[in-house]
């Protein structure tokens, strides 16, 4: 499908750094967001929330809510006859019936004319509560007796598994087994690894910690839902995937999916955590219990409180290698705590475990289990960068442990293409190589040393690198491209652009048709108008959306040569188009303009078809994606404080269809990978409630925390992508916790297994290592 | 409880308008005056997206009674530039590729701008310090640094 246009000149398109076209408006606060929208008649929504994770309902109490003046609802579960019990996901539990199972669940709702009106009433609101005992702890909940979280019966939910699409071949059980919280257990094994362990000089067994952490994106949720007197239902949404909103909507509310449309707003960031229908159910049942706009917007509070942050994830493994460097078996297993609904991505975490590296044998276990906090969801690359803190960590320290170079620890053991993954697939093509083979080339790795012995009185300084990535995700698409009676050229997909993805979209347009970037629109359309589409999600926007795009233009290439062929009166291979214009090649004077075509197919009784190229693939192949960090540092280490000096990030993404924005994404998901490797943490007490629900205590890295992010692109083509792309987004999210902690190792000779690597952390290992 | 009469000078021009007594000056803004540019990102003062001008100093409007701009002057995004006449900060942060979700940016621009009012040759750490109470979870800070810092130099030149 890598197919190189064949133009008489290059036209503007793919491999340039181009701004994205609504960048005048993001800088001039034109851009509409959800909560931008206010309809007339509009109504604000807000969500009475339970205070205890674990609780028994015995009496609400609405009647004085209801008569406030302004309030125009109040709902509970009762008020909802769509609610069922045993709510098989989280979007399904719209409101609570009878018991919460996290602190932050909604229990009533309410609508009223004013914000500050609707925050009055649910002060109104009288709810009482049983308190029951709590898991809040993931591997307190694995135990028999633990307090249970799920209704008995409730099915594990694999979706977000599947929707990610990442991992084939490993088996998940979803059944809630002998352990009531454990909602899917998976094991991958090869080899016997008793053996690999006795045969093993060196066995290094150690327990990674990651706690939950949250998105962050900026723009809290938000929906607008209005009901039109058919009953038909249009949501605003800020979403990553309008077609799957539509979806979990109809499911909920018991609607067909033609009586529902959503169209999608600028998602103000997303991470993964803006797939799952979290708020619209809410929004659309006070629309239709009022007749009215409804739009709600959630608090940071509440999204810090009640979102759906990633797994906090615990790894024990236990690895063997020979002196000479031969590794020979991993065991160990991985626990992701999901919260009080299943959803959690197990697969991701075995195949980089046990798969990553060339181990003879591997004994890999793992369980979601489920506990009274918020339910969980994706975040940039889920599970990825806690399990290569793990493996990553692993292997840093066996190679110290057998005094070999760790780059060319990893780069001998490193799966390659075609080796077997742990769940039988092929290893398909990647620069997992290339990159940490660049990164090790970079003036910072080979001049480590001098740095470390650069150390000032009282500093330790340090480097540390890391290799991590993504496997790659895949959904069915769909693009049109149709020619404009002016001669441009205008593209239609579903897709949400939560990255920077319709300009890259837009210069594969250009390239495939022939035509400058300029003269290319691309729209996002809504779920009434668009092509179906998957989500912005699991790094395949460029990889599965530019197919569909690139097919579609060269369709409508197509389509307007064979017009071109008949006024011409010439064979269609003999054309070509230059300068928007298709002429006969070597004729430079015999031509007709695509604006003539363009014409031809929009005038009263004209017999020429309108040029309109389609496209609607599906995929079978992925690509994974890999990306290589280094971390260059100075710790204090009487506080334990870490100084980034310098950052490298080194990224495989195929082709490089837009630079500019691929740096954008190689810097923010480093970041956001520094985050998590150094500040972020959601920390719960004993009774499972947060207890840091705002963004003075839930510290996100500042400008003022970090050094420039260098960005390195490399280019090893994907068998499949538009002209060879592969994925961007999330890898590189992955490799920074484990580089930060092999850096602090490098700096302190002391390792660090529990992110995140505080200062207080950091000084309380240094201080009892001494 | 009868609203307020706002009297203040927004974005040069003078405005009036009826605010509650509970309503910051963000939701005065945005709810009263259709200023959707400033965004509330968590609504207590800690990320920056609200950020405007009073009297020329940037401030977290979610944190300010729309009562106590009465008399004041308030410059928000939409008073900073518009597409085709846009502030060079603004354009900067278009060339450079920096707004990818975008929420930020309004408040980012407005704490840059600021900055360069009181300090128009600033060291890179000045720049960081004096943008570090915007976050942003896409960019990673580095295109918005290099973007502040050309458009610093820029006007450097002009003035040399």
């Amino acid at each position: 499908m890598s197919t190189v246009m064949k133009t008489t000149r290059d036209v503007k398109g793919i491999g340039l750094s181009i701004p994205r076209p609504d960048g005048p408006e993001k800088v001039t606060g034109q851009v509409q967001y959800v909560a931008d929208l206010s309809p007339r008649g509009l109504l604000h929504a807000k969500l009475l929330r339970s205070p205890h994770a674990h609780a028994r309902i015995l009496r609400i109490d609405v009647s004085r809510a209801r008569a406030l003046p302004g309030v125009r609802a109040v709902l509970t579960a009762a008020d909802i006859p769509e609610l069922k019990r045993k709510a098989p996901t989280r979007a399904h539990a719209v409101l609570a019936i009878d018991r919460v199972v996290f602190a932050g669940q909604p229990v009533a709702a309410v609508a009223a004319d004013e914000p500050a009106i609707a925050e009055e009433a649910l002060d109104l609101i009288d709810v009482q509560y049983e308190v029951l005992p709590v898991s809040a702890d993931p591997l307190e909940a694995m135990k028999p007796g633990a307090p249970p979280v799920a209704d008995a019966g409730t099915e594990a939910d694999t979706s977000e598994a599947q929707a990610h699409g990442s991992v084939a071949g490993v088996t998940t059980e979803a059944k809630p087994a002998k352990a009531v919280n454990i909602s899917q257990q998976a094991r991958i094994q090869r080899g016997d690894v008793a053996k690999g362990f006795a045969e093993s000089d060196v066995v290094i067994e150690k327990t990674y910690r990651v706690p939950m952490v949250h998105q962050g994106y900026l723009e809290p949720h938000a929906v607008l839902a209005q009901w039109d007197t058919t009953g038909f239902l249009t949501l605003w949404s800020s979403t990553q995937g309008s077609f799957n909103t539509r979806s979990e909507v109809a499911d909920v509310l018991e609607l067909s999916e033609n009586r529902i449309k959503v169209i999608p707003m600028e998602c103000g960031g997303g991470f993964g955590g803006k797939i799952r229908a979290l708020c619209e159910p809410i929004t659309a049942i006070l629309a239709r219990a009022t007749g009215r706009p409804v739009r709600y917007v959630m608090t940071r509070r509440e999204e810090l409180e009640a979102g759906m942050p990633a797994p906090q994830v615990i790894i024990r493994l236990k690895t063997g290698v020979k002196r000479d460097g031969t590794l020979m078996a991993i065991e160990g297993e991985a626990v992701l705590e999901s919260g009080a609904f299943s959803g959690a991505v197990l697969a991701v975490s075995g195949v980089f475990l046990a798969s990553l590296y060339l181990w003879p044998s591997f004994d890999v276990k793992g369980f979601e289990v489920l506990t009274h906090k918020p339910s969980i969801a994706a975040y940039r690359a889920p599970v990825a960068p806690q399990t290569i803190f793990a493996i990553d960590s692993q292997m840093e320290q066996l190679a110290k442990a057998i005094g070999v170079d760790p780059v060319e620890f990893r780069l001998r053991h490193l799966q390659r293409e075609g080796d077997k993954m742990a769940n039988g697939q092929p290893w398909l093509s990647n620069g997992g190589a290339e990159v940490l083979t660049r990164l090790a080339e970079h003036p910072l790795w080979k001049k480590r040393a001098e740095w470390k012995a650069s150390s000032p009185k009282g500093r330790l300084r340090g480097t540390g690198l890391s290799l991590g990535g993504w496997l790659g995700g895949l959904q069915p698409t769909g693009a049109t491209v149709r020619l404009n009676p002016d001669g441009s050229v205008q593209v239609l997909t579903g897709q949400v652009d939560i990255a920077g993805t319709n300009i890259a979209l837009a210069q594969i347009a250009a390239t495939a048709y022939g035509i400058d970037v300029d003269k290319v629109r691309i729209t996002t359309g809504d779920t009434d108008v668009a092509p179906m589409t998957g989500l912005s999600a699991g790094s395949k926007t460029i990889y599965t959306v530019g197919v569909a795009v690139m097919e579609a233009a060269k369709d409508a290439r197509n389509q307007t040569l064979e017009i071109a062929a008949k006024e011409l009166e010439a064979s269609v291979h003999d054309l070509e188009i230059d300068n928007e214009k298709v002429v006969v090649r070597g004729v430079p004077d015999k031509g007709i303009t695509l604006a003539q075509i363009g014409k031809k197919g929009n005038l009263y009784m004209s017999k020429v078809q309108p040029v309109l190229g389609v496209s609607h693939p599906a995929f079978s192949q992925q690509a994974p994606a890999f990306c290589a960090q280094l971390a260059k540092i100075e710790i204090d280490p009487e506080t334990g404080e870490v100084t980034l000096h310098d950052f490298v990030v080194v990224q495989d993404v195929g082709k490089a269809i837009n630079p500019l924005a691929i740096e954008g994404q190689m810097q923010g998901g480093a970041v956001q990978s520094l985050g998590m490797a150094l500040t972020e943490a959601l920390v719960y007490d004993d009774k499972a409630r947060l207890t840091n629900p705002s963004l003075l205590d839930y510290r996100k890295l500042t400008s003022a925390d970090l050094p420039n992010i260098e960005t390195i692109i490399v280019e090893k083509p994907s068998p499949h992508g538009p002209f060879g792309a592969r994925g961007v987004g999330e890898p590189p999210i992955v490799p920074a916790p484990a580089a930060i902690a092999n850096a602090i190792e490098d700096a302190t000779g002391v390792r660090l297994t529990e992110l995140p690597l505080t200062s207080e952390r950091i000084a309380l290992a240094i201080a009892s290592a001494t | 409880m009868a609203k307020l009469v706002l009297n203040c000078t927004v974005n040069g021009e003078p405005a009036e308008v009826l605010v509650q007594p509970w309503d910051t000056l963000l939701d005065a803004l945005r709810e009263r005056m259709g200023l959707t540019g400033p965004k509330e990102g968590c609504g207590t003062g800690d990320c920056g997206a609200c950020t405007v001008h009073l009297d020329g100093k940037p401030i977290a409007s979610c944190l300010l009674l729309a009562m106590q701009a009465r008399g004041h002057v308030v410059l928000t995004i939409e008073g900073l530039g518009r597409p085709g006449a846009l502030h060079p900060l603004q354009d900067a942060f278009v060339r450079h590729g920096v707004p990818q979700c975008g929420f930020c940016i309004p408040g980012v621009l407005m704490a840059a701008a600021a900055l360069l009012t009181e300090n128009p040759h600033p060291t890179e750490e000045e720049i960081r310090y004096g943008i570090a109470g915007s976050l942003c979870r896409c960019t990673g800070y580095t295109k918005m640094l290099a973007a502040i810092t050309e458009t610093a130099g820029a006007a450097a030149g002009r003035r040399s």
